[in-house]
């Protein structure tokens, strides 16, 4: 293919000047247009195109067509999904949920864990173990983070036994199986571990800030409440806005696989999120086409989160 | 500054108090679970690491795991290595738009295509094998490791390459004795990155390949321990600890390059 491009590419030298280009111009500009050492990349284009972008191009298409089970034969039916999920209640309730996800999870996590990095950049004592602690529940799975949380948020599990030790047992609750906490315990569980790493990723950006930034602002009398938010967060509101981004895409589609361990949705649908109903729909009641539908509502709310972010932590200096 | 070190500390607690209930948990039965949540275990119960061992079936699992990992990783590296080198050296405007594809698709997560994979998987009857799963997870690591590889090789000069070749050597030459060892650091942090990964997945690995206890990776046989009737909370804590053990066996043994190269994955992508 590239060869068949780049023979191309020469014809059209050769005729634009009526006479053959000057051979370092041709290669000049097989190298600007032609693919060059660019095919080297096409096993990976190829395999991404097949295994990624194909797939998220089907959840269009399938999302538009009347599809039962996984292998149920399936008809198009136009718009008819999308008309079933606006008029069903658990949509309405899945989206709260994941406003409320999102509402709680990123003001907690990004602020808190600039602060963090800001603290682990000054490289306070004891900064080196600060740094691998916030790293272990990086590294942990999704399924290891839920069974660890389970245990904890058990009736007899580690929360309620710490408050009747401190003689509040009367706010002990089967949190997963209460209404009123099933969501903020799938919540708790991205909190928890993302503040860690989020503020790992920002010591790392605050590092690279020249000492004479702060020095400055502290001959000025500024303390270190100041220098973090007047001085080292403008200097990184580009890059807590990228950081900000990635949690916002993980909060808003891996939220599914904690559901899923921890509480299954419920109790009715307290804690179903959008992705968990886009899972829930697909494999536990046979409804593909109408899970498609959310798939598709999913990702323009991606795509619509990821313009605000990048409107309101855009670098603008 | 104090509520600083206050508050850092109090977020490493947090962060300790689960972790420390994991550990003492596995070593206890559920009466003393209950009885003492936060208390060291009256008797060493190394029992339910065996029972964990035999009742999720872990030995399979983790061969099962390993087996996933390995393969997923040797086809990532495979095609995202030359990739990245034909990305890195070749300044046209077509390079430029394959890199932007492949920014793009960093950005989207490959949750948004679970049910259409499971779709291609029957389609090619390849459902409920591992060898789909293999070929499939190289798809959601490419576009992070193509991009982290070639901002790596863009720093490798390219006057090593041109003399290479003006005495004869091909391009795959090239690729192998001058690319492979110069760009090793680039590679073990894709490698790392994509290890964390795909050792670590779990939606795809449950509905591609089932609860077969014979198909399964230890990510999906660990929350199989969950049953309606009664959690062994000690038995369920040993078998969280268990599949913990590659992980932070590479992270003992690498710390420096694993903790840079999850920051470099976040913060270069």
């Amino acid at each position: 293919m590239s060869t068949a491009l780049a023979t191309a590419d020469k014809r059209r030298t050769t005729l634009s000047n009526g006479r053959p280009a000057p051979p370092a111009r041709a290669a000049a500009r097989r190298r600007r247009r032609g693919w060059g050492p660019t095919v080297f990349a096409v096993p990976a284009l190829l395999w991404y195109g097949v295994f990624m972008a194909g797939p998220v191009v089907a959840m269009f298409v399938i999302s538009l067509n009347k599809w039962a089970s996984l292998i149920s034969p399936h008809e198009f039916t136009g718009t008819d999904n999308y008309r079933r999920v606006f008029d069903d209640p658990a949509f309405y309730d899945a989206l709260r949920n994941t406003g409320v996800q999102l509402g709680v999870a990123l003001p907690l996590m990004i602020p808190l864990a600039f602060m963090l990095g800001y603290y682990l950049q000054l490289r306070p004592p004891g900064h080196r173990v600060l740094r691998v602690l916030c790293f272990t529940p990086g590294l942990l799975s999704l399924s290891a983070k839920a069974m660890i949380f389970m245990g904890m948020l058990a009736p007899e599990g580690g929360v309620n036994g710490l408050l009747r030790t401190a003689g509040l047992g009367s706010a002990a609750t089967p949190w997963l199986a209460d209404p009123s906490t099933a969501l903020a315990a799938v919540i708790l569980v991205d909190v928890w571990a993302g503040i860690g790493y989020t503020a790992v990723l920002f010591a790392a950006r605050l590092a690279s800030v020249p000492d004479g930034v702060y020095e400055a602002a502290a001959l000025d009398g500024a303390g270190h409440w100041r220098r973090m938010w007047q001085v080292a967060f403008p200097v990184c509101k580009g890059f807590v806005g990228v950081a900000t981004m990635l949690q916002f895409l993980w909060t808003l589609f891996n939220s599914s696989a904690t559901v899923l361990m921890l509480t299954k949705g419920g109790p009715g649908t307290s804690s179903t999120t959008l992705s968990y109903l886009m899972y829930q729909r697909a494999f536990l009641q046979q409804d593909v086409g109408y899970s498609q539908a959310v798939g598709v509502l999913l990702f323009v709310l991606g795509l619509a989160g990821m313009v605000v972010i990048r409107r309101v932590l855009r670098q603008n200096y | 500054m104090l509520a600083g070190h206050v508050l850092a500390w109090s977020y490493a607690l947090l962060l300790l108090l689960p972790l420390y209930y994991l550990l003492t948990t596995s070593l206890k039965d559920n009466a003393e679970v209950f009885a003492h949540p936060f208390s060291l275990p009256g008797q060493w119960l190394f029992d339910n690491f065996a029972d964990a061992w035999d009742l999720a079936s872990l030995g399979p699992a983790l061969g099962n795991s390993v087996l996933i990992t390995a393969g997923a990783e040797a086809i990532t590296l495979a095609l995202a290595f030359p990739a990245a080198y034909g990305l890195a050296r070749s300044g046209g405007r077509t390079a430029a738009v394959v890199e932007r594809i492949f920014g793009i698709g960093f950005l989207i997560p490959a949750f948004a295509a679970l049910v259409p994979t499971v779709l291609l998987a029957i389609e090619l009857e390849m459902f409920q094998m591992q060898a789909f799963l293999i070929l499939f997870l190289p798809a959601t690591a490419l576009p992070l490791s193509v991009i982290l590889l070639t901002q790596f090789m863009r720093t490798i000069p390219a006057e090593l390459e041109e003399s290479a070749m003006m005495d004869g050597a091909g391009r795959w030459t090239v690729l192998w004795r001058i690319y492979v060892p110069m760009s090793a650091p680039g590679v073990i942090t894709v490698a790392i990155l994509n290890f964390l990964g795909f050792w670590n997945e779990y939606l795809f690995s449950l509905v591609i390949l089932g609860p077969d206890p014979e198909l399964r990776t230890v990510q999906v046989a660990l929350p199989s321990l969950v049953s309606a009737t009664m959690v062994q909370y000690g038995i369920l804590a040993a078998a969280c600890l268990i599949t913990l053990v590659p992980v932070y066996s590479v992270y003992v043994a690498l710390q420096r390059r694993m903790e840079s190269a999850l920051v470099d994955g976040a913060v270069k992508s």
